[in-house]
């Protein structure tokens, strides 16, 4: 399988604060991930892991630096073009699910589409098709409060890909699930990395989870120290 | 998204219920009030209502219905002799004291009415005939009189029950008997005092033979004049007053009693302010309650709103969820509170008391009103969501 690049950044820096106060949350920091893979993030409280994160998604604009995502330079782009940018390309896993409770599982995973201007009966085939996909047939109208922690995820995993984007962001995926449900959500976001054009960056201090990823990025003070294929050649102590 | 922003809004059943009873609330207070004020102001030209003519003349200095200022009889005849007069009637109006067979003294409004025409007599007797007002020192007595001016009577319980006055019962004013002969159903004066109809020169002889007794002329114009081009005209040849007496209260345009009457209680009494306050007090209470309860409602939703910003949706989409969500409540609010008003109302028309009148400009108002404070409240939401910033959802 060929394989592009599909997130890049270079030399890209954020700092948060006045000059007496000020954090470097990345500093000169440099990035690259594949289409076709999953690549992790990890490193310890305050490297700079959801920061880079949110760089990459479009939410959080850098000070200096290149970030180019499929193509598209996203530094310099304004609030409006980001925004589109990232209801066209993006799919987001949360840490704490964000489902909204009082609407419905599959009202919550139509929201991507009717976002893109979907009707809402085309939103809600689609949705209702992506909820079977992940297991969920049958739940669709039940309020998301009443399913188990990892059918949440289900469910936000299926908001993330309903509109199927390209890039997938999982900030957390399997903090607040048990390790049996967590290695079941990592399984189908690896398989889901699979697709040729799709590219998955997830963040995370599980390192159960570790193994599920192509490569991890460790981070450090704001800087990539370094990228492995194996996770056991990782800083124990960041384990 | 507006249909899941509805959903979110009647997912949150408590919250929903708490933004409903603000809204609610201020609605009814408006609405209420507003339409109390106009019951009450209304009865300010109740003559105009009860004494039924096209046109009034008055002295030139007269300003309201109950502003008698007494002319000479005279006046009668130049008043008949314009053109375009069909007829025209004395009627004599003024505030005295009733003394009751118990000894007791109500304040009556006396009603004094062309014996021959009986023009300005009341449109309805409950009892009697309008007939007999022609008979020695007879009188009609309003429903209301009646009860209020009834006797008391102490049961063989000890209870004191009200015995309301009939026809064949008598009092006196100014030493002089009044004889009832009749009960009529007319509409309750501002000034309090009961209608009590009898005829112009009996009127006369009651308040002890007054040097001008002539309060007011009830003028009919002739076919194909209208009583506005009639007023122009008495009031050229005569240089007296004359007024229409439609009850628009809305419209500028024309010299109507009823209008001039209402404007002049709304200029010189407390009545606007102290209403007015409490229709303000409605409002500010309205914008405080739904106001706060939107926004601790668009606090609570905040990271799902910064999660559908991240998601890519728009302000433009945010604000009109927030919108829809805020006018969908508003509307359901004013509908709750403009319905009670109305329940309300119903009940206060039925007991009589106080006087209630819904005008459709009062729930158009109400209706800006209560929309206004959604507004307001989806305006304080949508602030607070455009600075939420999108990289939140990434903060646990």
């Amino acid at each position: 399988m060929t394989t592009t690049i599909a997130v890049s950044a270079r030399q890209v820096d954020i700092s948060f604060g006045s000059e007496e106060a000020k954090v470097i949350a990345l500093n000169h920091t440099d990035f690259s991930a594949h289409t076709g893979e999953l690549i992790m993030l990890v490193g310890p409280s305050g490297c700079g892991k959801t920061t880079l994160l949110s760089v990459i998604a479009g939410t959080l604009t850098p000070q200096s630096g290149e970030i180019e995502v499929f193509g598209q330079r996203l530094d310099g782009l304004s609030q409006e073009e980001l925004t589109t940018f990232r209801r066209k390309n993006l799919g987001f896993v949360f840490q704490s699910f964000n489902l909204i409770p009082t609407l419905s599982v599959v009202e919550n995973v139509m929201i991507p589409l009717l976002i893109q201007g979907a009707s809402h009966a085309v939103a809600k085939k689609k949705a209702t098709e992506i909820l079977e996909k992940v297991g969920l047939k049958g739940r669709e109208e039940g309020k998301p409060n009443a399913l188990s922690g990892g059918q949440q995820q289900r469910v936000a995993i299926a908001r993330a890909l309903v509109h199927e984007p390209p890039l997938l962001i999982c900030d957390e995926p399997t903090s607040a699930l048990d390790k049996d449900t967590g290695a079941q959500i990592m399984e189908m976001i690896r398989a889901l990395s699979r697709a040729p054009n799709r590219c998955v960056v997830v963040v995370t201090h599980d390192f159960r989870i570790f193994k599920y990823a192509d490569r991890i990025a460790e981070m450090e003070d704001g800087k990539i120290k370094r990228v492995v294929d194996d996770p056991r050649t990782l800083d124990p102590t960041y384990l | 998204m507006l249909r899941l922003a509805l959903n979110m809004l009647f997912g949150d059943t408590a919250k929903l219920a708490m933004l409903l009873c603000g809204l609610a609330f201020s609605a009814l207070l408006m609405a209420q009030q507003t339409s109390v004020f106009f019951g009450i102001m209304s009865w300010t030209y109740t003559p105009v209502v009860n004494i039924r003519a096209h046109v009034w003349v008055s002295d030139p200095m007269v300003e309201q219905a109950n502003d008698a200022k007494p002319m000479r009889d005279t006046e009668l005849g130049r008043v008949r002799s314009v053109d375009g007069v069909a007829w025209a009637a004395p009627l004599h109006t003024s505030f005295l004291q009733a003394r009751m067979v118990d000894g007791n003294f109500k304040l009556i409004t006396m009603v004094g009415i062309d014996a021959d025409t009986f023009a300005g007599a009341p449109a309805q007797l409950s009892q009697g005939q309008i007939d007999d007002l022609r008979l020695p020192n007879t009188v009609i007595v309003d429903e209301w009189g009646a009860q209020l001016m009834g006797r008391q009577v102490k049961g063989p319980d000890g209870k004191i029950t009200t015995v309301a006055l009939k026809p064949g019962d008598v009092f006196e004013i100014n030493d002089i008997e009044a004889r009832i002969v009749g009960i009529c159903k007319v509409r309750r004066a501002f000034t309090g005092g009961p209608f009590v109809y009898t005829t112009y020169d009996r009127a006369k002889s009651y308040t002890l033979g007054a040097r001008r007794t002539l309060s007011f002329m009830l003028v009919e114009p002739v076919a194909g004049v209208t009583p506005t081009e009639l007023c122009q005209r008495i009031e050229n040849e005569t240089g007296l007053k004359a007024w229409t007496t439609d009850t628009v209260i809305w419209d500028w345009t024309d010299r109507s009693l009823a209008r001039a009457t209402f404007w002049w209680f709304w200029k010189n009494t407390g009545i606007p302010f102290s209403f007015g306050t409490a229709v303000a007090l409605g409002l500010f209470v309205g914008i405080a309650i739904s106001g706060q309860t939107f926004y601790s409602f668009v606090l609570e939703n905040l990271k799902y709103f910064a999660a559908i910003k991240a998601m890519g949706a728009s302000m433009r989409v945010l604000s009109a969820m927030l919108f829809v969500q805020a006018t969908t409540a508003g509307l359901i609010g004013f509908g709750l509170g403009a319905g009670m008003a109305q329940a309300i109302g119903r009940v206060m028309i039925e007991k009589g008391m106080p006087p209630f009148v819904m005008f459709p400009q009062v729930l158009i108002a109400t209706l800006i009103l209560t929309m206004g404070i959604s507004f307001v409240s989806a305006i304080i939401g949508i602030v607070k969501v455009s600075r939420v910033d999108a990289a939140t959802v990434f903060r646990g």
